[in-house]
């Protein structure tokens, strides 16, 4: 083995950050909840935002002028047009500038990475980040959370957002939320609306919930895998399985339903 | 039952992958070192008026110029950590920056660098020709990509005329795969790009391969390219890191 310490691998350790991914389909509101976040944790916590836009350095220069953070706080990675594969099959720029932004402010408390929007299967891969949050909104519909997907179904959280326009795009946002929190077998959900203070308050309560298993090693980073549990019909009966429990012995080859990238 | 498996099938396991199976694992974009950012100075050249008619020239230009930097670059890397010390990797980063004027480039070099380390501190733990590469990283603060390169050729073996080729398939591919996501055109059109830049260096790769100090490494430009890279790393809007 080397005999240098190395920049390059940040210790496993509790240590470092917590790096926490929101990811999302577009224009759902992800800067706007980091924004969010940062309004109502930075006195308190030490933060840093790493964007992933798809085009341009956009989501960087929205939350630099959000003046949430300090605007070298928020640092903008390229993803070569893939944002999926930025966060998931190859997440080396991410994790670079995880360790740049821990190592320039430190200490850092908190690195929050913002997924390029993507379609519902990307997720966070666990090599990246600690804990994550999913995020639709009220105006994408009030059938998605029913359709489901990794990130649906297994993030870390699942913020349904601007419940503020509910009644504008028509949609029940209890049932919205019912439908996810079914989806999700329990798993957190919040309906957030950043005028609506006790959504926020709950966001934040989350947040540091996190932040404090993680630092005491409760916390196990969670993959919700690139795919939904589905099924598999076969002559024994079929079989349902989640990606998640390690049974890879399979091919999708002939899958239909399964968008892999 | 399973049957046990055979003795030699134990032995097997320790024996190490042919060097040109490594090459094969480092060309491919699948493997998770952070290129898929990049795009080998393509993006920078069509945001700076390069003419997609023009691309396929350009990619052979690079093949027999730039490209030749860093495949010379890594070749005497690999040939400093297979027969004498690590010491000598500071002198070879340095004439690879000298033969890399702009800073944007070797910013983006080193970065590629970081990511291609974690790669070869991953599969190469223990071999010497990966620390060393390493320690350089530690002292200077950043390895370019090319020295990383070289160090994995000294830890699997992988000879200086492959190792030529290597450097100069992947710049060729990384541009050919970036422009995919930059001008609309059939994905088998720069393939054929591809191999025509990998034949224009063809004729170079003996002498490329003879390196074996810093001195030797050519220094063969691309003032324009440099000129390009330099304002992309200014702009907002951009797919690629460089």
């Amino acid at each position: 083995m080397p005999e240098n310490p190395l920049p390059e691998t940040a210790p496993t350790t509790t240590a470092r950050p917590l790096r926490l991914g929101v990811a999302g389909p577009v224009g759902v509101g992800k800067s706007s909840l980091i924004a969010t976040v940062c309004r109502a944790l930075a006195t308190e916590l030490e933060i840093g935002v790493i964007t992933n836009d798809i085009y341009t350095d956009e989501d960087a220069r929205f939350l630099r002028s959000a003046g949430v953070l300090e605007p070298e706080r928020i640092r903008a990675v390229e993803t070569g047009a893939c944002p999926h594969t930025a966060i998931r099959d190859d997440v080396t720029a991410n994790l670079l500038a995880a360790e740049d932004l821990a190592a320039d402010f430190a200490p850092l408390d908190l690195v929050v990475i913002e997924s390029g929007g993507d379609n519902l299967t990307a997720t966070f891969s666990p090599a990246l980040v600690d804990a994550q949050i999913f995020v639709l909104d009220v105006a994408g519909g009030g059938d998605v959370a029913r359709k489901g997907g990794p990130g649906i179904g297994r993030a870390d959280l699942l913020v349904v957002n601007k419940t503020d326009l509910a009644p504008h795009v028509g949609v029940d946002v209890e049932r919205m939320v019912a439908d996810a929190s079914a989806a999700r077998e329990g798993r957190a959900v919040i309906a957030l609306s950043r005028t609506d203070e006790s959504s926020v308050a709950a966001l934040r309560a989350w947040v540091l919930d996190v932040l404090a298993a993680y630092r005491s090693g409760a916390h196990v980073a969670q993959d919700p895998g690139p795919m939904a549990p589905h099924f598999h019909a076969d002559e024994d009966g079929g079989v349902l399985h989640s990606h998640a429990d390690g049974d890879h012995a399979h091919s999708h080859a002939d899958d239909h339903d399964v968008v892999a990238r | 039952m399973p049957t046990p498996p055979p003795a030699t099938t134990r032995s097997a396991e320790r024996t190490a992958p042919a060097p040109g199976t490594v090459a094969l694992l480092l060309a491919d974009a699948r493997l998770p070192g952070g290129g898929h950012a990049h795009s080998a100075s393509l993006e920078p050249a069509l945001l700076g008026g390069l003419p997609v008619d023009d691309v396929p020239a350009w990619m052979a230009g690079r093949a027999t110029t730039v490209s030749l930097v860093e495949a010379g670059t890594a070749v005497v890397t690999a040939h400093v950590l297979t027969t004498g010390g690590a010491h000598g990797l500071d002198a070879v980063a340095r004439a690879w920056a000298a033969r890399t004027p702009s800073g944007a480039l070797r910013d983006a070099a080193r970065l590629l660098g970081r990511g291609y380390l974690r790669v070869a501190r991953t599969l190469w733990a223990d071999h010497h020709a990966v620390a060393a590469a390493a320690g350089l990283a530690v002292r200077h603060g950043s390895v370019p990509r090319a020295v990383v390169l070289g160090a994995v050729a000294a830890a699997c073996g992988l000879g200086p005329a492959d190792l030529v080729r290597l450097t100069v398939y992947d710049d060729a591919q990384t541009a050919a795969s970036a422009l995919l996501k930059l001008e609309p055109l059939d994905p088998l059109v720069p393939a054929r790009w591809v191999l025509d830049a990998c034949a224009a260096a063809e004729p170079h790769v003996a002498r490329v391969a003879a390196c074996t100090t810093p001195d030797d490494i050519p220094s063969s430009g691309a003032p324009l390219t440099e000129g390009w890279a330099e304002a992309h790393a200014l702009t907002q809007q951009r797919l690629f890191r460089a």
